[in-house]
C-alpha cells in the first residue's frame, strides 16, 4: 500500500514502464527542486527492494503552501512530464536517507557503503514527509510492515473543502478566502443584543433627528417665504410664530443630539470594554506558543485598536448606515414630491462626484496606512533608543542616532505632506462638485421663478436640501471600505477567541495534590518550528528528592526540556510522565501548583516587593513572605530599601540589580513551596559574591524537593547527584561529577575548558 | 595552563582564511562540494554559509565540515581559480535557494495573509506569506526578502527596478 503522498498516474505509468510496479511500492513522496535548484518534480519511491528516483524536466510554475490544491495539481500537468533521470538503488547498498536543512530549502541525502550522494533539493514545504521517509525507511530495509501508527506524525497539510486552497494557519481550519463575511458580520450582530437599547435608542434618536431637519429647510424656506413673508399666503405676517417655531425645532434638534452623543458615548466605552476584556481573557488561556509565534506589537494591536475598529461598527458604521440610508431616501423623496425636474438638476453633478470619490478614496486610504506604518517605524526607532541609551552615551553615538531619527522622522514628514495635499485638494473639489449642484438648480430654479412657475420658497427650500444630500451620499461612497476594515479586525479578534491552546486538559484529568516528584522521559522529541527537533530521543530518569543537573552548550535543548516538564509545550513523541503518570493526562492545576521555576530571566510585575515574592501564593501571610525572603537571602537587601517590602518595583518602580532580582524570584519560589524545582541558569548573570549567597539560598531551596538544574558553570552543579549531558538535543553523557571526569569525555573537556578559563582570568575554582 | 589549552583557546579566537591557491575544491561523485587544505587535511564533504548573506554574496564565506565545525574562511571568492569559481557558486546558489522575484502577477493582503503570484528567476511562483514585517523584510532601503508561511524565501533586489504594474502591486506593502 502506498503511503505519505499518492503519485499521480502519469508518474505511476512512467515507473511501470521500468519495472517498478505500484504492489512493490511502499513508500512515495514528492519533492520540488533539483539539486541544480531548478523547479522540478522529483519522486522519490521506496519499493520492497530499492529506491527509486524519477525526476521530470524542470517546470515552469510552482505553487505554494496556502494558494489552492487544484492549482498544485496543475502544475503537475501530466503533459509536460518526461523522465529526465531514473536511477536505482538496492535497499540493501543504501544505509539511510538524512535531510538537511539549507539557508531556506532542504536537501535529500542518501548514505551508501560507497559514501553519501545528494538526490534532489526541496522547498520546506515538503520537509515533513521526507523527514518521515528518512525514518521509516528503517523499517522497510528490516522487512517490517507499515502499520498507521507510523503515519501520525504525517499530519497531512488540510485544505478547504470549499476551494481546495490550504489553510494558511494548518492550527485552524479556517480558510480566509471562503470565509464567509456575512458570517462575520451575522457574528458581530451577535454582540448587539447586548447593547440593544442603547443601540436602538441611538438610531431612534438620530432618525428622530434627521426628521427634523428635513422639517428645517421646509420651515425656513417654503413655508417663510410663500406662506408668511408672501402676500396671500396662508400664515402672512405672523413673522414672530414662525420663528418661534423654528427656534423650537432647533432646540428640540439639539436636545437630541446631545442625549444621543451622551447614550452614544457610554456605549462606545462600554462596547471597548466588553471587547478589549473578552480579547484579554481569551489570550491568557492559550498556550505559550502562540506567544512566541506572534509579536508582542501585533498583539498589543489586536488587544488595542482591533477592538476600536470594531467599536466603530456599533457607535459608527452601523447608526449612520441606517441613518443616511433614511436621509437619502427621505430627502430625495420630498425633493421629487415637490419638483421633480429640479430634484433630476440635483443629481446631475451626483454620479461625477460619486465616481470622482471611488476613485479618490483608495489612494487616500493607501496614504494613510502608509502615514500609519511610517510613524510605528518611527515609533520603534524611539522606543529601540530609549532602551539603548547607556550604549549610545557610551559610545558616544548621539549624532548617529539623530540622523537615524531623522531620516525616520522625515519619513513621516513625507508622508503627511502628500496627504496633506491630498486631502486639500480632494475635498475642495468634492464641495466644488456640490456647489456646481446648487448652481444648476438655481439657474434652472431662477428663471423658472422669474416665469412664475415656481414659487422663491421652494427655490430656497431646494437649495437647502442640496446641501443635505451629499453628506450622506459622500458616507455611501466608503462604506465598502469602511465595512472591510471592520471585517478584517473582527476576523482577527475572532481568531484570537476561537484560537484553541495547543496544550489543553484531557477532559477527565488525574487529580494529584501531592506529588512525590518522579520524573521520567521517555524517549522525547521535540522541536518548536516544524522540521527543526531541539530535543532527540531524550530519555531521563529522576527519582523523588534528587538534584541533577543539565550540561552543555547553549542552543543544546536544556531549557526546552524544562518547558516540556512544566507542559509549556506538549512533546511531539515519546512522553513525559510524573510519579508514573503522562504530564497530558494531569490537572494542569496541579502540575503547575507543584513545579517552581527559577530561571535567568527574572520578571517582576509592576507592584511592590511583597506583591512580587506572592506572587504564586497572594494569599501568604506577612510571616511567610519574611521567612521566604530571609531563605532566599533577599531580607537584608529588602530592609536596607526605604521603604523595605513595600518598595515599588517593576516598569518605573525602583531599580534592582540582578542579584537582587534573582533573589526575589527565588524567594517566589520558595514561598510557592513546590515539589519540583527547576533552577535555569538561575545564577547565570550575577558576580561571584552574589552567586554565592543565590547558591546558599538554592541550597535551602532545594532540600526535599526533585531538582534539575540547568548551569552554565559547571562548578554550581558539583554537588548533583546525576549530570545529563547535552548536546545538539541528544543526551551524549550521564553520570556523577566523578564520574564523568573520570570518563574524559564531552563533560571532562567541557570542565577543564572552563576552569582553565577561570584560572586565566586570576579568579581561580 | 597547557599549551595545548593555550593553542585551542588560540584557535578559538582567531579567523583562519583559506589560501586560494592552497585550498582544493572538487566536486565529488555524490554531488557535493570536498576539500584539501594546505596542511594536507582531506574533508570529503564541505558546506558552505555566507558570513553576510544579504549584502556580501561572494566574500566571506565560511566553510564547514557536515558537523558544523568551521574549517576556514574564504575571504572572497574571486581569489579562487575560475572553474573554482564556478564549483562554488553552484554550491551556494544550492544553499542559499531563493526564486528572485521578476514580475507581480497579482498581489493580495487578506486577513493578515499576502497571496502572491509571481514571476521569478525559477519559474512562475504562486505562494502565501503572512502580513508584516517578519515576512517581508527591507534588507536594505531597495532590496526585500519575502518569506512565506513555510519559511521560503523569494528576493527583490530592488523594488524601484519592478515594472511600473508590478511596483503598484507592491504599493500596499511599502
Amino acid at each position: 500500500m502506498v503511503r505519505l503522498e499518492a503519485i499521480p498516474e502519469y508518474v505511476k505509468k512512467s515507473l511501470a514502464e521500468r519495472n517498478v510496479w505500484p504492489a512493490s511500492i511502499k513508500l512515495t513522496a514528492g519533492a520540488d527542486l533539483s539539486i541544480d535548484g531548478d523547479f522540478c518534480e522529483t519522486w522519490i519511491v521506496i519499493t520492497d527492494e530499492s529506491l527509486v528516483l524519477i525526476r521530470g524536466p524542470v517546470t515552469s510554475s510552482v505553487s505554494f503552501t496556502g494558494t489552492g490544491e487544484k492549482s498544485r495539481t496543475k502544475a503537475r500537468e501530466s503533459k509536460s512530464w518526461r523522465v529526465d533521470a531514473f536511477e536505482t538503488y538496492p535497499l540493501e547498498e543504501v544505509e539511510g536517507l538524512k535531510v538537511e536543512n539549507l539557508a531556506s530549502s532542504c536537501i535529500l541525502i542518501l548514505k551508501t557503503k560507497n559514501g553519501e550522494k545528494a538526490l534532489c533539493c526541496f522547498t520546506n514545504s515538503h520537509s515533513r514527509k521526507f523527514r518521515l521517509m528518512a525514518k521509516l525507511l528503517d523499517k522497510v530495509k528490516k522487512g517490517e510492515e507499515l502499520v498507521d501508527e507510523d503515519f501520525v506524525d504525517d499530519r497531512p497539510l488540510s485544505y478547504c473543502p470549499k476551494c481546495g486552497m490550504l489553510y494558511p494557519d494548518q492550527a485552524r481550519p479556517v480558510c480566509p478566502r471562503c470565509l464567509d463575511k456575512r458570517s462575520i458580520f451575522l457574528r458581530v450582530l451577535s454582540f448587539v443584543p447586548r447593547y440593544k437599547v442603547q443601540t436602538t435608542l441611538i438610531i431612534l434618536f438620530m432618525l428622530l433627528s434627521s426628521a427634523l431637519n428635513l422639517l428645517s429647510p421646509y420651515l425656513g424656506g417654503q413655508v417663510l417665504f410663500d406662506e408668511v413673508l408672501a402676500e396671500g399666503g396662508k400664515y402672512y405676517g405672523r413673522v414672530f410664530e414662525i420663528i418661534l417655531v423654528i427656534i423650537l425645532a432647533r432646540l428640540l434638534s439639539l436636545l437630541i443630539s446631545i442625549t444621543y452623543a451622551r447614550i452614544n458615548a457610554g456605549m462606545t466605552a462600554e462596547v471597548i470594554y466588553d471587547l478589549k476584556t473578552e480579547i484579554f481573557s481569551a489570550m491568557q488561556r492559550l498556550s505559550l506558543s502562540f506567544y512566541s509565534r506572534k509579536q508582542t506589537g501585533s498583539l498589543m494591536t489586536r488587544v488595542n485598536s482591533d477592538a476600536m475598529h470594531l467599536q466603530y461598527f456599533f457607535h459608527d458604521g452601523l447608526p449612520y448606515f441606517i441613518v443616511n440610508c433614511v436621509n437619502i431616501i427621505g430627502i430625495g423623496t420630498v425633493m421629487v414630491i415637490m419638483n421633480w425636474k429640479l430634484a433630476l438638476m440635483v443629481l446631475i453633478p451626483a454620479p461625477l462626484i460619486v465616481l470622482f470619490l471611488r476613485k479618490s478614496w483608495p489612494k487616500l486610504y493607501a496614504l494613510f496606512g502608509r502615514r500609519y506604518r511610517k510613524s510605528s517605524s518611527m515609533n520603534s526607532l524611539l522606543n529601540d533608543t530609549f532602551k539603548g541609551f547607556r550604549v549610545v552615551k557610551a559610545f558616544g553615538k548621539e549624532m548617529r542616532e539623530i540622523e537615524r531619527f531623522g531620516r525616520a522622522n522625515e519619513g513621516v514628514y513625507s508622508v503627511d505632506i502628500g496627504l496633506g495635499n491630498m486631502i486639500h485638494t480632494m475635498f475642495p473639489l468634492v464641495s466644488l462638485g456640490m456647489t456646481l449642484g446648487g448652481i444648476i438648480v438655481w439657474a434652472a430654479g431662477g428663471t423658472q421663478v422669474i416665469s412664475g412657475s415656481l414659487s422663491f420658497g421652494t427655490l430656497m427650500t431646494f437649495a437647502n436640501y442640496i446641501g443635505m444630500i451629499y453628506g450622506p451620499l459622500e458616507f455611501m461612497t466608503h462604506i465598502v471600505d469602511w465595512w472591510n476594515s471592520c471585517m478584517n479586525s473582527a476576523q482577527r479578534i475572532f481568531e484570537v477567541l476561537d484560537a484553541v491552546p495547543e496544550v489543553t486538559e484531557k477532559p477527565d484529568p488525574v487529580r494529584l495534590p501531592d506529588m512525590k516528584g518522579e520524573i521520567e522521559l521517555k524517549n522525547v522529541t521535540f522541536s518548536y518550528e516544524p522540521n527543526k527537533p531541539v530535543l532527540q530521543d531524550i530519555n531521563i530518569k529522576i527519582k523523588a528528592g534528587e538534584v541533577i543537573g543539565l550540561v552543555g552548550h547553549s542552543g543544546a535543548g536544556k531549557s526546552t526540556i524544562a518547558n516540556l516538564i512544566t507542559r509549556l509545550y506538549d512533546v511531539q513523541e515519546g512522553s513525559i510522565s510524573i510519579d508514573g503518570i503522562n504530564v497530558k493526562d494531569l490537572a494542569i492545576k496541579d502540575l503547575r501548583k507543584q513545579i517552581g521555576m527559577v530561571s535567568q530571566e527574572t520578571y517582576l510585575f509592576i507592584g511592590t516587593i511583597a506583591e512580587n515574592i506572592s506572587y504564586a501564593k497572594p494569599d501568604a501571610t506577612m510571616e511567610e513572605i519574611i521567612s521566604a525572603a530571609k531563605a532566599a537571602n533577599a531580607h537584608e537587601f529588602i530592609m536596607k530599601l526605604p521603604d523595605g517590602y513595600d518598595t515599588r518595583i517593576g516598569t518605573g518602580g525602583r531599580d534592582l540589580s540582578g542579584g537582587e532580582r534573582q533573589r526575589i524570584s527565588i524567594a517566589r519560589a520558595i514561598l510557592h513551596d513546590p515539589k519540583i524545582l527547576i533552577l535555569d541558569e538561575a545564577t547565570a548573570s550575577v558576580d561571584t559574591d552574589t552567586e554565592r549567597q543565590i547558591q546558599e539560598a538554592l541550597e535551602k531551596l532545594v532540600k526535599g524537593r526533585t531538582t534539575i538544574s540547568i548551569a552554565h558553570r559547571l562548578s554550581t552543579l558539583r554537588n548533583a547527584d546525576r549530570l545529563y549531558v547535552l548536546e545538539n538535543g541528544k543526551i551524549v553523557e550521564e553520570g556523577t561529577h566523578a564520574e564523568l571526569i573520570r570518563a574524559r569525555g564531552v563533560y571532562y573537556k567541557l570542565y577543564t575548558k572552563q576552569s582553565e578559563a577561570l584560572k586565566m582570568r586570576g579568579v581561580g575554582d | 595552563m597547557g599549551d595545548s589549552s593555550q593553542k585551542q583557546l588560540l584557535e578559538f579566537t582567531t579567523v583562519t582564511y583559506l589560501d586560494p591557491e592552497k585550498s582544493k575544491f572538487s566536486r565529488t561523485p555524490g554531488g557535493f562540494l570536498s576539500l584539501v587544505t594546505e596542511d594536507g587535511r582531506e574533508y570529503p564533504r564541505v558546506n558552505l554559509h555566507r558570513a553576510f548573506p544579504f549584502t556580501q554574496t561572494n566574500e566571506f564565506i565560511s566553510v564547514r565540515d557536515p558537523e558544523g565545525n568551521e574549517i576556514g574562511i574564504i575571504r572572497s571568492l574571486y581569489d579562487f581559480p575560475r572553474e573554482v569559481i564556478k564549483l562554488l557558486e553552484e554550491e551556494m546558489n544550492r544553499r542559499y535557494f531563493a526564486p528572485v522575484i521578476t514580475k507581480i502577477y497579482s498581489l493580495k493582503e487578506e486577513f493578515g495573509y499576502t497571496y502572491w503570484d509571481v514571476q521569478t528567476d525559477a519559474g512562475h511562483c504562486r505562494f502565501t506569506a503572512r502580513s508584516g514585517s517578519s515576512s517581508f523584510i527591507f534588507i536594505t532601503d531597495v532590496r526585500i526578502l519575502v518569506v512565506d508561511v513555510d519559511g521560503n524565501r523569494f528576493e527583490i533586489p530592488d523594488f524601484r527596478e519592478l515594472d511600473e504594474k508590478s511596483r503598484k502591486k507592491l504599493e500596499i506593502l511599502l
